[in-house]
Order: structure tokens, then C-alpha cells, then sequence
């Protein structure tokens, strides 16, 4: 049985972590890798006009390569553009707790200012994995940035499951997870006027190990936001766990940290990927548009 | 699949704990629980004399059943009849890094006072689990105590490896974790006077879950003194399953403190227990004998 070193450093770590670098070659779009591990910078798409359908092909492998996509080449979009544009890779999700723009409930508005008593996503997460059928991806544009601050990390779920040894990826590729949203929802958006009183917020079972319907891949599929028990487990072994796997898949060396300008877009593939927002920036303002796209129910094939 | 929380004070556990075991029934010794779940004081030997088959064979049924047994009624033994009555179980050993006397090489004196740097196994631990055949048993009799302190925990192994949930002991059942002396041993008898330049301290590998030689039972043997490392996982993993299993099998609902009395005897099975030695009672001192029994190798065996 081989023992992998997790450390930083060491070359067989080092050409694992590169095992996600990209490979792809595309007709329509220019892909620049932001870090070798996760992480695209994209050019060559308008987004206020239709896209074509070979973009909208180029555009699903570079999120498959990269696992996030940024763009900083746009101007600002119109709720109906995002929305059109979003809606090549799929349905579109409606968030069950976050404050809805009336007229487009498919956007969900991101806020943060003096008076906001949290911002959205301060610890690591992927989106609504509470979801029965969490999102497959989520597109965000932020409008309005802070002079400095507020950028967001995202991290690849293939690498840190990649740097685990092949003892515990044993273990863990049996093991079901509950995640549950509770705990994060409730209250959360009271301070923009949401009233959640009588409402209940969805928890579900997904499995540890995430096989990625697209690239066969496995990551790692649980998250200190909303996963709260390893299934089968004792109470302190479960704890054990998941507190090494959240300390464990939070290492920089899968990370790519975004820093955002006016009108950036982040375009991150839920399922393989995780993300975290700083909230750096208080008492300033950070705003914009995100929309999500339906995905599947996850599982784990061997 | 066990529902069983770990949370104290729950009906479910408790009736876990309180297993009662097998071949209750002693003719030549009497045998009084301490807790239900480890440790009875054992009546009506005499160390002295030779000791007859009959009880040996039930002294060995009581450590099978107990895997502590404690004495209170014995004199000050002298290392002739604590090697002779131990010897009854099994060869003797030789431990590999502590001071020996001459004359008695499987007599291993214990004796922390006022000029002590270290006092003997003040961690959980085996004896010598870092030995390719670690021993069988240990027997203990101290002979000096303190005024008070001084005592020793022993915990039941096969009670912490019950208390896990299926999935942790179906994942440990396939593991191996490296003993390793060197930490514990390197310089420690130093203040003994014994010199430990170019020794090379044993070092091995044993299962996680050892099955009992006699009673077939499993239980969980790594310990915080000599366990080093979980083979074929990475550092940082092992690190948190052995952090887990450490915090996990020191819990108090599995162990018994002994408080010891001058020429108190404890006889303790190595193979299904943990034991700690306190160091409360310093400048005091506290001396005593202990010979250790050989063992076999540790090995698991689905039961």
C-alpha cells in the first residue's frame, strides 16, 4: 500500500496537484489557466448576445477543465441577459431562503454593506448542498466592489480527494453524508426583510465521495458549511472525521483566490469545486447578480 | 448497523458496558467486582507457597473475565516468590530499556522519589507494546507508598473497541500501526544511571484490533506512548484517527483506578488493557517489584 504525503513540497504531491491542469484545446473562446490547479480566465464570449452553440460546447469543457471560469471582459448585465446565458447549461434554480428579485425569482441578489449583520458564504461551502439535487453550477457578476477586499477563494474538491491516501479514500467511498441547512438558513436573510417563520429548510444525504457525472472524476462532497454527520458513524468519530477532511480540503495548495473588478463574472462548477467569500471590507459595498443552474441528484460510481 | 451514541449517561450503553462474561465460577479463589467493566480483587491465595494447578487455572479464568486482578492480602513477596508465582503464566520477560538488577534480571524495580525526572507509564499505554511479541501480563507489587496518590488506572480494550460503530471497526479491522520505543524510551532511565548510547529501541508493527489469544474477543490496541503512526495513511490522517482513538479509549466509563496499599498486588492482562500510572504524590516516594510475563504475537482474526 503506498503512503502519499500530503505535504506541501514533495514531488509526487506536486504532480498530483497537476494532474487537474488543463488540457483543452478550444475553437471559440481563449482559456488562460488563473493557477495550475483550478481556475480559467475566459475571453472571446459576449454575453449580451446569443452564444453560439460551439461557445456554449467550449465554455462546458473549460468549466470541466478548470472548474471555475472567470470573465472580466463584460459590460454589466441585464437580469435577462444572465438569465439567457445561464440558461445554456440548464434549468435555473430558485434559492429556498435568499431574498428574490420580484420580477426574476431565477436571481439571487448578493448585498453587503454597513448594515448587514452577515455576508453570504463567509466560510467554506458549496452552494445549497442540502439540496436533494444541488446546483450543478452558479454565475455571479458583481456590480459594485469595494476599493480593496472581497475576493473570493475557490477550491479543487478532485485535488483534495486526489492528496488523500489511498487507506482513507477507501473508507471514505462508502460513506454517506448529511447536510443540512437549517442551522445556516434560519435568520440568515432576516435583516433584508425575509421572514422565515413557520418555514422549513431542506437537509439531504449525499454521498462523501462525488463521481462527476461529466468527467468521471471523484471529489470530495462534504463541506463545513452544511455538512453536519458522517452517516453510520459514532457522534466523536463522525466529529474526528470531518474536522480532518475540512482541514484537510482547505489547504491553499488546491485554491484559487479571485479578486474582483467592476463587473467580473465567476462562473464555478458546484460540483467538484468549493468556495468561500471574504467579507474583508466593512463598512463598504459589494453587490451583484448571481444566478444557478439545476443539477443532479449526486452520487458515487466506482 | 449500531445506533449506539457514545454520549454518557444513555440505557443502551450502560447495557453494553455491563456485559456480563463467561465461566463465572471459581471454587478455590473468591472474585469481587471493582466496576462491572474492569478489575476484581481476588481472595484467597496464598503467594507464599506453591500455589496449586487449581488455581492457577482459575486465576487465569479470573484475568480472562476481569483483565485486572487485584490482591490486597498478600505479604511483602520476595523476588523469588514473585518470579516463581508469575512464572505459573509463562516465561519471564526482560525489559529492553529499563535498570536491572543483577541478581534477577525479570525483576523490573519501580521506584519514583524526590530526585525522580520521570515516573514509569504516566500515559496510557501497554507494556512494551513497541516489542515484536509484546508481553502476556504484568504483575505489580508495591511495596512503599505514598501517604495517598500514587494509584493506577487501568481501562478494558475490548470495551473502548465495543463502544465504536460498525464502520469504524469493519475500517480498523484492516489497519496496522507502527509501536515505536525510541520516544518513550530514549534517555528515560537516565536518572537510574543507565546509559542508552548506540541502543537501538524496538520498533514493530501490530494490528489495530487485536483478537485475544483465549478469549477470542477484539480490542482496540494502539496506545499514546508507543503508537506511532497508522500505516498506509498519511501523516495528517493518522494523526486524526490516533487523536480520535486516544481521546476515544480514555474515557472513564470504560476504566478502574486502583488505589494501591502497602503490598498490593495488580496482575493485569496486556493484551485487552491500557493502564496509567499517577504522579500526584512527588517529593514522595513510591517503590515496588514487577516481573512481566512473555506474550505472543498480536494478531486479528474476524470473529
Amino acid at each position: 500500500m503506498t503512503e502519499k504525503k500530503v505535504y506541501k513540497g514533495p514531488a509526487g504531491r506536486a504532480q498530483s496537484l497537476s494532474n487537474s491542469r488543463a488540457q483543452g484545446f478550444y475553437e471559440s473562446i481563449q482559456v488562460k489557466p488563473a493557477t495550475a490547479v483550478i481556475g480559467g480566465v475566459v475571453s472571446g464570449v459576449d454575453m449580451t448576445l446569443p452564444i453560439p452553440e460551439a461557445q456554449v460546447t467550449d465554455l462546458s469543457y473549460a468549466l470541466a477543465n478548470h472548474n471555475v471560469l472567470f470573465f472580466r471582459d463584460q459590460p454589466e448585465l441585464t437580469p435577462e441577459q444572465q438569465i439567457a446565458f445561464a440558461r445554456n447549461f440548464g434549468e435555473l434554480h430558485i434559492h429556498p431562503a435568499g431574498p428574490q428579485e420580484n420580477a426574476h425569482p431565477e436571481i439571487f441578489v448578493i448585498h453587503t454593506h454597513k448594515d448587514s449583520k452577515l455576508n453570504n458564504g463567509g466560510g467554506w461551502h458549496t452552494d445549497v448542498s442540502c439540496d436533494e439535487k444541488p446546483p450543478l453550477g452558479t454565475m455571479l457578476q458583481i456590480h459594485k466592489t469595494p476599493k480593496a477586499g472581497g475576493d473570493t477563494l475557490f477550491a479543487n474538491m478532485y485535488a483534495a480527494f486526489d492528496a488523500l491516501s489511498d487507506t482513507m479514500k477507501d473508507l471514505l467511498k462508502g460513506c454517506m453524508a448529511m447536510h443540512q441547512s437549517e442551522h445556516i438558513f434560519r435568520g440568515r436573510y432576516s435583516d433584508r426583510g425575509v421572514d422565515d417563520t413557520g418555514k422549513s429548510f431542506p437537509s439531504s444525504e449525499h454521498p462523501v465521495v462525488r463521481t462527476h457525472p461529466i468527467s468521471g472524476r471523484d471529489a470530495l462532497y462534504v463541506n463545513r458549511a452544511f455538512t453536519t454527520k458522517l452517516l453510520d458513524f459514532e457522534q466523536a468519530e463522525s466529529d474526528a472525521l470531518l474536522k480532518f477532511l475540512f482541514t484537510h480540503l482547505e489547504q491553499p495548495q488546491f485554491q484559487v483566490r479571485f479578486q474582483w473588478e467592476k463587473n467580473s463574472i465567476a462562473f464555478w462548477d458546484n460540483r467538484c469545486t468549493q468556495h468561500l467569500a471574504l467579507w474583508d471590507y466593512w463598512p463598504e459595498e459589494r453587490k451583484g447578480n448571481r444566478v444557478t443552474i439545476n443539477g443532479e441528484r449526486p452520487f458515487y460510481r466506482m | 448497523m449500531s445506533k449506539r451514541p457514545l454520549h454518557e449517561g444513555k440505557l443502551d450503553r450502560a447495557q453494553a458496558l455491563s456485559k456480563a462474561p463467561l465461566g463465572e465460577f471459581y471454587e478455590t479463589i473468591c472474585v469481587n467486582p471493582v466496576t462491572p467493566v474492569i478489575g476484581v480483587e481476588v481472595e484467597g491465595v496464598d503467594m507464599t507457597s506453591n500455589v496449586p494447578d487449581a488455581q492457577i487455572e482459575e486465576l487465569g479464568r479470573a484475568l480472562a473475565n476481569h483483565n485486572v486482578l487485584f490482591f490486597r492480602d498478600q505479604p511483602l513477596l520476595t523476588a523469588e516468590q514473585q518470579i516463581t508465582f508469575a512464572e505459573r503464566f509463562g516465561d519471564l520477560h526482560i525489559h529492553p530499556a529499563a535498570p536491572q538488577g543483577e541478581k534477577y534480571p525479570e525483576l523490573f524495580v519501580i521506584h519514583t522519589h524526590g530526585n525522580s525526572f520521570v515516573n514509569n507509564g504516566a500515559d496510557w499505554h501497554t507494556d512494551v507494546s513497541c516489542d515484536k511479541t509484546p508481553p502476556l501480563g504484568t504483575m505489580l507489587q508495591i511495596h512503599r507508598t505514598p501517604e495517598s496518590g500514587g494509584d493506577t488506572l487501568f481501562a478494558n480494550m475490548y470495551a473502548a473497541y465495543d463502544a465504536l460503530s460498525d464502520k469504524m471497526k469493519t475500517f480498523l479491522s484492516k489497519l496496522s500501526a507502527v509501536h515505536d520505543s525510541e520516544r518513550a524510551y530514549r534517555g528515560r532511565y537516565s536518572d537510574k544511571g543507565v546509559d542508552d548510547t548506540d541502543v537501538v529501541f524496538p520498533r514493530n508493527e501490530h494490528p489495530v484490533v487485536r483478537t485475544h489469544p483465549v478469549t477470542g474477543r477484539q480490542s482496540l490496541y494502539v496506545n499514546e506512548t508507543f503508537t506511532s503512526r497508522i500505516r498506509g495513511m498519511a501523516e495528517e490522517e493518522s494523526n486524526m484517527l490516533l487523536e480520535f482513538l486516544f481521546s476515544h479509549l480514555s474515557r472513564p466509563e470504560f476504566q478502574v483506578r486502583f488505589n494501591w496499599q502497602p503490598n498490593s498486588i495488580a496482575f493485569w492482562d496486556n493484551r485487552c488493557t491500557q493502564h496509567l500510572a499517577m504522579w500526584d504524590y512527588w517529593p514522595n516516594e513510591r517503590y515496588g517489584h514487577r516481573v512481566t510475563i512473555k506474550g505472543d504475537r498480536p494478531y486479528y482474526r474476524a470473529s
